[in-house]
This record gives structure tokens, C-alpha cells and sequence, in this order.
């Protein structure tokens, strides 16, 4: 079976999941401007932005012979939901024989997940199975781990690249491990690489640390985000996203019994702003402000899909929190039509307001 | 003790209950003023840009009594159907209004409706009321229940075919019920889509049940529809969307094409309405497929009355030149169909 599936950050796991269960993967490739415009073209024009790209990346991935989607289903009660569906629709509308297999959170509905669990399973074991889901379990934490380490690292790199550069060759050695003593290997092979890399020493009351947060797929996916991290790497900032993906698998895919999720605590903080889950990322969105804003970060940037339901009320509830916490909070709504250089002269803006409020507060104390 | 009710969103649909709730309560409510340019201006001046008219709409009433009260009553609508949702907005309503409009921080009733029918009686949802506003269980189940009476009775005016406002004022006393619920004349029948809060707020649709009127056209809505007649019309759909009131208007308008009385569907919608773009672009797909005519009217605060008045006046008199020249459905070449224009 030739199985694709979304390109959200990287598309590591899905891959390696699909691999060595024995069926063939067909990476899509990253979203370039070819794939918004497919995406745009084919998709209904009141589709939110994420659901474009996605299309756009479908559709390449079928030119390059995919018959089987593998995605996850929609967050909370949100148009998301309807994805899966809207884009068989449309691809067997184009011509398109395709299968599209919706991962729905484990929680809410077991039965759907384990028909596709047993569809991708095949003719292996469930031991099988079960080793190679740890596995690549502790690939998306170590992935994570050298990820927040090169989003560190970035706002110092002497070398202008490096850090995105060693960023793909990890994604590349983690590619091809294949059993625990692989994954060791690889674990040194990746820290050397990070280690290599030389950097500026910065004292620590200039450094500069920035959160982004917001909806998953904007905030994960460099090409709809105009490359957010790297732009603010390069720009001498340290960099977390609200969203990892081996806390994704925490929080959809483990049992409650077993874990308290890094989730699960992020919506606690967030419960003072937005009461309930009201669908999208929107209450994780307070929570990860809060979040970010315990752990010392200087300021956050709030990405949104243009006219995003959820995240409406997370931007329109902004003000009060930048108010209680005394943290500056630049939100950016995206879509086909978002002009760069617009967007990074606000980024700019933004971070000038940043330093000129960390010197305040330096030179207020001494 | 004085509690608010802001006049927008679901005002339309629920005052009845909550009208009767307090007042079994003896607690004295104050209800905001109909929109004007000032409450639109004020709402305006308190919500982000990007957001939907008739939020901005409802954060403008809250404003304008938040002074004057205690507390203003805005409910959680969580959800009314089972396994279905409230637009994202509505469940974050409270929320957004505590911290937006200035002075509402401590005053908000917000008892979280988690329903799976319209009716919103149970006491359970209520809990917090109770020594807010300092009253019995007792007291609460007692309310509750003259409340959904109160509104049921309401309900089942539309029901009869009563326009929405004439059910309120019929509810309010100020106006006896005729024999004849609605207009029943005209020449024309167009179903409307759209939010109650969209169609009768008379700022943001300026009236266009009155306009019809006087174009001389009989008028359906969906709340004048039984719900299983609703629900019985999107039965085919795999997926039904997650929201309760869009998959109202969803199922209304598939009645409203099956329906052979019904000449021609009017939706009206707030600019930057996720839900309703999608029901919208269902509905217009349909409209070759069932031969009737669609049309979308968006409206956002600078939208003109003339403006309106113009579009849906086009519509009627196409409507009525295919039906003097024998039916729609002969004159395909003429395609009226899915006219999806903006004003
Ligand atoms: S959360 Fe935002 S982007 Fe996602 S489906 Fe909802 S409106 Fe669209
Ligand atoms: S359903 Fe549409 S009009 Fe109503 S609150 Fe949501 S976005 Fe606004």
C-alpha cells in the first residue's frame, strides 16, 4: 500500500510508522507556493487556511502515487472535523481513488482508531507493533529534545544556516533507525552534531526567548507560518513552540490512567481565561501564554489562520492577559494572501519593544 | 438584585424563558435597549476587527447595561443536541465579554447549558445561580419549570407560523394573537436562512421580514419548522456539522427546497461567519439540483439599507417574472441559480 500523510513541521513519524509496518510511504513534499496555490484551487474558498495547504500537499502526493491518507482527525469541535470527509470528497471528485484513514483521538473514539490500527497493522504481530510504536515513541523525544536544542542554539549560530542544516541531517539519521541500538546511535551522532555547531556568547541579560502559540497546524508548519522560528532565529531570539509532537502522542494516544499529560496541565492554566474547551487550540493558547510566561519568556507571538472561530476569542480575551502578566503578545493571522514583508516588519517592531523593555526593566533594578 | 439581559445572540430565542425565570425569582431584569448605531459603535469599539457583526452586536448591549445591574445574565451555551456544539464564539461568549467590556470582570451569569434537547430547563445547569443570587433549590426548580412552560408555549407559536417577533410580542402581551399567524397572502413564499440574531436584530438585517412583507411575500423561517422536520432533512448526510444552530438552518434549507410552496431561498449572514459559509456553499451547490433560486446576503456595520433593499427587491421581481411566465423550472437558460453575491 503506497500510504501519505500531512506535512505538519516534519513528517518523521508518520513515515517511519508507515515504513516499518511494510507499507510505502510517499512524503509529500515540504508546502512550497505551488502547493497553496493547488490547495487554494481545489479547495472550497471558505476553508480555513490549514485545510488548503493540507489539500495542496494531498494532492501533490497523489501525482507522486499515494492511494492511502493517513491523518488525524480535527481538535475539539471545529470545522477541522469535517476535513477528512471535505477532502475525500474532493479528491475522488478530481479523480482521484483515495483512501483517507482519520486518526480521531483514541479517547473519543476507540473503535474507529483500532480499525485503522489493524488496516496499517497488516500481517504484522501486535509485539511487532507494540516495539515499534515504543520506538518511535522515544524517536519523537529525542527528535523533540534536538529540535528545542537547535531553537536555542539558532539565536547565536555564527554561521547563518547552520542550525536548520543540522536540523534536516537529524531528521535524516533518525530516518533510518530501525531498533533501540540504532536509536542509541543515532541519539550520539545527533548530540555531536548539535555540539558542533559554533555559536556567539551572548550575555544571558540580552538573551531573548519567544513562545509561539496558537493554532497546531500554523504553529508546526514552517511553510504556512513564514518560516516563524527560523525568522525569529535569525534575529537573535530564542525560540519554543506550544506544540511538540511527542506531546501530541501524550496526549492523544496514552491512556489518561497511565500519564498526566503536559497537556492536560496547559489547559489548567489556561481555565482562567477561557473557561472550557470550545473547540481548535484556543483554551491551550491562554494556557501556553501563562505557561511560557512562568518559565521567563520575554514575549510571545499568537499565530492564527485568518478568521479562525476559536481563535478569535483567544485574540479578542489578548489584552487582558498582556495586561495581568505584563507580557507582549504580537498575534499574526495567516493565510494565501499574508505578505512577508508587512509581517516582518512587525515582527521587528515587536522585538525592538521587547529589548527596550527588558533594558527598562535592567536599568530600573541596578 | 437586578440582572441584565443583553438583547442579542439568542435574546430572540430564549427571552421568554429567561423573562419568566427571573421573574418567578422576583428578581428585576433590565433588558438592553433594540440596537442602534450607539450600541453597534460601542461593540465595535470593544471587539477585535475580524469578528462577526452580531458578536460585536451583543458586546454593544452588554455595555450598555453593565452599569445598571448586578449582574448581567449571559448563559454558557455549551450545547442543545447531543454530540453537537455551539459555535466556538457562543461557548467562549462569557468569557470574551469578562474581559473586554469594562466593568463586566465580576458580574457575569454565566450557568453553562450542556443540554441534549433546545430545552435548557435542568436544575443541574443552574447550580451556580443558586447562592449568587441567593435562592432556594427549591426556588431554582420551581422557576425552571413555570420558565420552560412559559417557553414552550412560545416555541409553538412559531410554530403555528407566528415571524419571531410578533411570537415575542405576543409572549409580552402586546399584541393578541390573530386568527391568521402570519401574512398569508402573498403572491411569493422565500424561506429565510439565518441566525435568529441575524434576522431579527433590526440593526443588522434591517428588517427584511418587514420588507418582504411589503413586497407583498409570505415567509418561512426555521423556527417556524418542527425540529424532526430538521433533523428528518439532512438524515441523508453522513457528517452533520458539529454546531446545533447551523445544522438547523442546514436542515431548513433542504426542507425549504423540497418544500413545493417555497418560490426561493434568502440567506442572511454575518460577514466572516465560518459556520454559515460553509451551509451557504451547500445550499448554493444544491440550488441547480433542486431548480430554485438561492441567494446570499452578507452583512457586516457598513452595510447600507438601500443596499439591501435593492438586492432582495431584484430577487422577488425575478422570482415573480418566472412565475407569471410559468415556473421556474422552464426557464433554465435564464439561470438565476445560486446567485452568491455580496452586498
Ligand atoms: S480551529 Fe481554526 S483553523 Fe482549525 S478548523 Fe477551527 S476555524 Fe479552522
Ligand atoms: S455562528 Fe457565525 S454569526 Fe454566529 S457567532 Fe458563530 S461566527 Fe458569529
Amino acid at each position: 500500500m503506497k500510504v501519505t500523510f500531512p506535512h505538519m513541521g516534519s513528517t518523521l513519524v508518520y513515515r517511519k510508522l508507515v515504513e516499518m509496518l511494510g507499507h510505502e510511504a510517499i512524503t509529500p513534499p515540504k508546502p512550497s507556493q505551488r502547493t497553496i496555490d493547488l490547495g487554494v484551487k481545489y479547495s472550497p474558498e471558505f476553508a480555513c487556511f490549514p485545510m488548503k495547504v493540507i489539500m495542496g500537499s494531498y494532492v501533490e502526493a497523489l501525482e507522486k502515487g499515494a492511494e492511502v491518507i493517513l491523518t488525524s482527525g480535527g481538535h475539539g469541535p471545529c470545522r477541522a472535523g469535517f476535513y477528512g470527509e471535505m477532502h475525500k470528497r474532493i479528491l475522488n471528485n478530481l479523480g482521484y481513488e483515495v483512501d483517507v484513514w482519520v486518526f480521531d483521538s483514541i479517547k473519543r473514539d476507540y473503535k474507529n482508531f483500532m480499525n485503522i490500527v489493524k488496516k496499517l497493522k497488516g500481517d504484522n504481530s501486535w509485539l511487532r507493533l507494540w516495539t515499534i510504536l515504543k520506538l518511535l515513541y522515544q524517536v519523537t523525544k529525542d527528535v523533540d529534545g534536538f529540535e528545542m536544542q537547535l531553537q536555542t542554539k539558532r539565536a547565536y549560530e555564527t554561521k547563518k544556516g547552520d542550525c536548520t542544516r543540522a536540523w534536516d541531517k537529524i531528521q535524516h539519521i533518525y530516518n533510518s533507525v530501525q531498533d533501540e541500538k540504532g536509536l542509541k546511535e543515532a541519539r550520539q551522532q545527533c548530540q555531536n552534531l548539535i555540539d558542533e555547531i559554533p555559536v556567539m556568547i551572548i550575555p544571558e541579560d540580552q538573551k531573548i526567548r519567544i513562545g509561539i502559540v496558537g493554532e497546531i497546524y500554523v504553529v508546526m508548519e514552517s511553510a504556512a507560518n513564514m518560516k516563524m522560528e527560523e525568522t525569529l532565529g535569525s534575529l537573535g531570539c530564542e525560540v519554543r513552540r506550544s506544540h511538540y509532537i511527542s506531546e501530541w502522542i501524550e496526549h492523544n494516544m496514552i491512556p489518561k490512567a497511565f500519564s498526566k499529560s503536559h497537556e492536560e496541565e496547559i489547559l489548567k492554566k489556561g481555565e482562567k481565561y477561557i473557561e472550557i474547551k470550545i473547540g481548535g487550540h484556543a483554551k491551550e493558547t491562554m494556557g501556553n501564554i501563562v505557561d511560557f510566561h512562568e518559565q521567563g519568556f520575554d514575549g510571545i507571538i499568537h499565530l492564527m489562520p485568518f478568521g479562525c472561530l476559536p481563535e478569535l476569542v483567544s485574540q479578542s480575551i489578548m489584552p487582558k492577559l498582556m495586561d495581568d502578566l505584563d507580557i507582549p503578545v504580537l498575534t499574526i493571522a495567516l493565510d494565501e494572501q499574508t505578505g512577508t514583508s508587512n509581517n516582518l516588519t512587525r515582527i521587528e517592531a515587536f522585538l525592538d519593544l521587547i529589548r527596550n523593555k527588558k533594558r527598562n526593566r535592567l536599568s530600573k533594578v541596578s | 438584585m437586578r440582572v441584565g439581559i443583553p438583547r442579542g445572540l439568542l435574546y430572540q430565542y430564549y427571552y421568554p424563558f429567561w423573562k419568566t425565570f427571573f421573574e418567578e425569582l422576583k428578581v428585576e431584569i433590565i433588558v438592553s435597549s433594540p440596537t442602534t448605531k450607539e450600541i453597534v459603535n460601542k461593540g465595535i469599539e470593544f471587539s477585535v476587527p475580524e469578528i462577526c457583526v452580531p458578536m460585536k452586536v451583543y458586546t454593544g448591549h452588554v455595555e450598555q447595561i453593565i452599569d445598571k445591574v448586578d449582574y448581567v445574565f449571559i448563559p454558557r451555551m455549551v450545547s442543545i443536541s447531543d454530540k453537537e456544539y455551539f459555535c466556538p464564539k457562543f461557548m467562549g461568549l462569557p468569557d470574551m465579554i469578562k474581559y473586554t467590556v469594562p466593568g463586566a470582570l465580576n458580574k457575569i451569569l454565566s450557568p453553562k447549558i450542556k443540554s441534549d434537547s433546545d430545552s435548557i430547563a435542568n436544575p443541574k445547569f443552574y447550580g451556580e445561580l443558586k447562592s449568587r443570587l441567593g435562592i432556594s433549590t427549591w426556588d431554582l426548580h420551581r422557576a425552571l419549570k413555570k420558565a420552560d412552560k412559559a417557553w414552550n408555549n412560545f416555541r409553538a407559536l412559531s410554530k403555528k407560523g407566528y415571524i419571531l417577533t410578533d411570537a415575542l410580542d405576543i409572549f409580552e402581551g402586546k399584541k393578541v394573537p390573530s386568527k391568521e399567524p402570519t401574512f398569508k397572502d402573498g403572491e411569493v413564499t422565500i424561506g429565510i436562512l439565518g441566525y435568529v440574531y441575524d434576522i431579527y436584530d433590526p440593526f443588522i438585517s434591517m428588517d427584511i421580514t418587514d420588507k418582504l412583507k411589503e413586497l407583498n411575500v409570505n415567509v418561512l423561517t426555521f423556527e417556524m419548522l418542527e425540529d424532526q422536520a430538521i433533523k428528518d432533512s439532512i438524515k441523508f448526510m453522513h457528517k452533520k456539522l458539529f454546531w446545533t444552530f447551523s445544522n438547523k438552518l442546514l436542515g431548513a434549507g433542504y426542507h425549504f427546497y423540497q418544500n413545493p410552496k417555497v418560490d426561493g431561498i434568502i440567506q442572511v449572514t454575518a460577514f466572516n461567519c465560518g459556520p454559515d459559509s460553509m451551509i451557504g456553499k451547500m445550499l448554493e451547490l444544491e440550488s441547480n439540483h433542486f431548480e430554485k433560486p438561492f441567494m446570499t446576503v452578507r452583512i457586516d456595520e457598513h452595510t447600507g439599507e438601500s443596499h439591501l433593499q435593492t438586492r432582495v427587491e431584484a430577487f422577488i421581481d425575478m422570482i415573480r417574472r418566472k412565475k407569471m411566465a410559468g415556473g421556474v423550472s422552464r426557464e433554465s437558460n435564464l439561470s438565476p441559480y445560486g446567485l452568491n453575491t455580496s452586498i
